[in-house]
């Protein structure tokens, strides 16, 4: 690595870095907004650090602590894929600054590489607190000699780069092929869900095989089931090895291994990087001029409109938020086929539970997939620069919003539906039930709908670098998705348990007025902050 | 002026995969010393050519030689002698102004003294110095206008390539940039830029080339185009015939 790639990464980090911008605005609202940012990702950070502690401690307990650095490893190397994998497109290609970076002396290769290490160092501390956390417990329990503990640390900053490397292989192979077609962002979309559901159901494929014959679920299992993973993922095994049997040929082929790799992906990436971003950042003329475009809308729907063609120009933001309905709908599909019995065994891995017990959660099981992001959360900041249009036109604050909002729905409801009924038929949910699972469902979108508005606005940040910024690491989705995400299985918990004490009809209307109440509750929220929104 | 040719386009094409070409055929010389007018309506393909010039859009068809390098082949070479300004310039919002003017004498391996002497020199011209502390987030779009311009300017480019310089400047910053550009042609330093005003391209440059469709329909020494005409009126009249 030359000065002049480390002058970059320095200046891609500066030019992202909340200090830097506290360090230079006299604007009181933004440094205390920016206060408030460092002072939720050092508790999310400590959160996370907490719960791999108590988790660990808990094997520490069992006497399974020797899985430790087999499940970090394997934990790490998964977060580092998921992640870069879908940050690729936005940070790699397609960047805003793409025209001034490329027209100075930098070699295609360097960028690219420079970007990855970029992503790279921005999610490390997220690497750490894991490691960290399962190191204190793998250390309190089993005392390792001391040169495990700068071995352990060290490690754990090389074992992501190999899956991260392999994801920005494949998302490179991805907008390679996407650049060739007219339609690039869809192309590269569908091929990105092709592959989240590729490795999304990998993994039950490689518990199947790795289970083979086991049906008792025991935490030995799983401990097991952990050891015999990660010798499927030569990195993670080499990591576990280091650390478990002080292997310095283990640590020495993880470092090498990855140096190789790293070295191998951009040479390659950097022959067609300038190829694939110019396809990438222009397209065809077109033609077509399409009268039927010039329809006269309320001001509502053409707000949702705009954020529907906002969120199809954008493959990262398109991947992100179609996700969740994508998997809920190939949970429902997988459940006709398959029955809704299947599912239920392949998640409780064999548990011998009565299924009809869980038929009053079935909207919070889709709620689970299609809850998890939403995308009146990000569209208040994804506006951005271009935030004058609307601010300049005569349009009511609470009717943009609503137009927001009302995009969500478009996007969340007919997979609700979808999602439950199909879950409904495979499980012979009587058809009075369904409907107000039916029901359920729409207004738990709703409440998404509104709830991520609220996070939207409270949070909006507008002066973002890159829109990954705030399609994946926004106060605004975080704030959104945890307590939606953590609120969604408590719910899950407490109808089933409800279910089994009284009628689970009457659990179910009770649930529906509660969570129309908190969807008042929060469109209400939403609309006095647009009130009060600049 | 000098008889060295700093940029040179032949016969580039560039489409963008429908069945138009953005650009059809282009070839043009730009010799140390020109100041080389580009013009033409929007969407005629100036960009589409400037942005192939300084190495940031892949072409296949034909060749672009700056100081004799080939661009495809010698992207280095190319690009440490050559300064870009786009049209809508995307600079690091959340670096200040000297923080970005550094980093952009860093990459050209400027020494200390040099830069704070070129960095005061053309920041007190454009009337910047008391910003260049503020976030670039801060700045109008004429402000970042004028940093990207002196982020071009340090590095003293043989090659000068503008897309539309003028648009945001205030009159006094034009003015300013239009003194900048002759002195550093009489330098030798070649200037190619795309501009949609005439008056400013017709006294500015010596040479000027017009584009439509992706392709050159006049070019040559600004009297041997005009012909007594003025740019405007010879403009409309090649527009128009073709």
């Amino acid at each position: 690595m030359n000065s002049k790639s480390l002058l970059l990464i320095r200046t891609l980090l500066l030019s992202t870095d909340q200090i830097n911008i506290y360090k230079h605005t006299d604007d009181k609202k933004k440094k205390s907004k920016i206060r408030l940012a460092y002072l939720g990702t050092v508790i999310l950070y400590m959160m996370i650090l907490g719960y791999l502690l108590v988790m660990t401690i808990g094997y520490g307990k069992m006497g399974i602590i020797n899985t430790a650095p087999a499940l970090c490893s394997m934990t790490l190397s998964l977060l580092a894929f998921i992640f870069t994998f879908l940050k690729t497109n936005g940070y790699l290609f397609n960047f805003k600054e793409y025209d001034m970076l490329m027209s100075l002396p930098f070699e295609s290769k360097t960028v690219a590489a420079c970007k990855f290490i970029y992503m790279y160092i921005k999610s490390l501390p997220w690497y750490l607190s894991i490691s960290v956390a399962m190191l204190i417990s793998y250390a309190y329990f089993v005392r390792p000699s001391f040169i495990i503990y700068p071995m352990w640390i060290i490690l754990t900053f090389v074992v992501p780069v190999i899956p991260m490397l392999i994801a920005s292989f494949i998302g490179f192979i991805i907008a390679k092929i996407g650049s060739g077609f007219k339609k690039t962002n869809l192309v590269q979309t569908i091929f990105t869900m092709v592959i989240i559901l590729f490795f999304f159901f990998l993994r039950f494929f490689i518990e199947k095989i790795v289970r083979e014959g086991e049906i008792e679920t025991t935490l030995e299992n799983t401990a097991d089931l952990t050891l015999k993973s990660v010798k499927l993922f030569p990195p993670a095994y080499w990591f576990s090895k280091a650390v478990t049997d002080t292997d310095l040929l283990c640590a020495f082929l993880l470092m090498a291994v990855s140096a190789l790799l790293f070295a191998g992906v951009f040479y390659i990436v950097g022959r067609s990087y300038r190829k694939i971003n110019s396809a990438l950042k222009n397209h065809a003329a077109s033609k077509d001029y399409d009268e039927k475009e010039l329809r006269k809308r309320s001001i509502e729907v053409t707000i949702a409109f705009k954020e529907l063609k906002r969120m199809t120009g954008s493959t990262v933001y398109m991947t992100n938020v179609a996700i969740g309905v994508i998997l809920s709908t190939v949970m429902g599909i997988i459940a006709l086929i398959a029955g809704f019995d299947k599912i239920v065994k392949t998640v409780t891995q064999g548990a011998p539970i009565d299924t009809k017990i869980l038929w009053v959660a079935i909207p919070f099981f889709a709620y689970f997939f299609i809850g998890m992001i939403s995308t009146s959360a990000i569209s208040p900041s994804l506006e951005g620069k271009n935030y004058w249009i609307v601010k300049s036109l005569p349009i009511d604050k609470r009717r943009l919003y609503r137009g927001k909002m009302l995009f969500n729905m478009w996007l969340t409801v007919p997979f609700m539906v979808l999602t439950v009924i199909m879950l409904a038929i495979s499980a012979g949910v009587p058809f009075l039930n369904t409907i107000l699972y039916v029901i359920e469902g729409i207004i738990l979108c709703a409440f998404s709908s509104a709830w991520g508005c609220v996070c939207g606005i409270k949070h909006m940040r507008l002066d973002w670098e890159n829109e990954i910024e705030v399609i994946k690491q926004s106060a605004a989705v975080a704030i959104y998705m945890f307590p939606n995400m953590l609120g969604n299985m408590g719910l899950i918990v407490l109808v089933i348990y409800l279910g089994l004490k009284t009628d689970a009809n009457i659990v179910m209307t009770v649930l529906i007025f509660i969570t129309l109440l908190l969807a008042f509750i929060s469109y209400k929220r939403a609309m006095r902050l647009a009130d009060r929104s600049f | 002026m000098s008889d060295k040719a700093m940029l040179e386009i032949k016969n580039y094409s560039k489409s963008y995969g429908g069945d138009k070409k953005a650009a059809d055929d282009v070839s043009l010389t730009v010799m140390s010393g020109d100041i080389y007018g580009f013009i033409g309506h929007n969407g005629a393909g100036k960009s589409t050519t400037i942005r192939a010039v300084v190495g940031v859009l892949e072409f296949t068809e034909g060749e672009i030689y700056i100081d004799g390098h080939s661009v495809k082949d010698e992207e280095m070479e190319c690009k440490n002698v050559t300064a870009y300004i786009p049209d809508n310039p995307d600079l690091y919002e959340n670096l200040t102004g000297t923080q970005y003017l550094n980093f952009i004498a860093d990459v050209f391996d400027i020494s200390e003294q040099k830069r704070k002497e070129s960095i005061k020199r053309y920041a007190d011209m454009f009337e910047i110095t008391d910003s260049l502390g503020d976030l670039i987030s801060s700045y109008s779009h004429g402000m970042k206008q004028k940093v990207a311009i002196i982020s071009a300017l340090i590095h003293e480019p043989k090659l000068l390539v503008l897309d539309e310089p003028f648009v945001g400047l205030d009159p006094k910053a034009a003015y300013t940039l239009k003194e900048i550009m002759h002195e550093m042609c009489d330098k030798g330093t070649a200037i190619f830029f795309s501009t949609h005003v005439l008056d400013v391209a017709e006294k500015l440059c010596n040479k000027v080339a017009i584009i439509k469709q992706g392709k050159i329909i006049a070019s040559g020494s600004m009297e041997e185009l005009t012909k007594g005409q003025s740019l405007e009126e010879r403009f409309l009249e090649v527009a128009n015939e073709q």
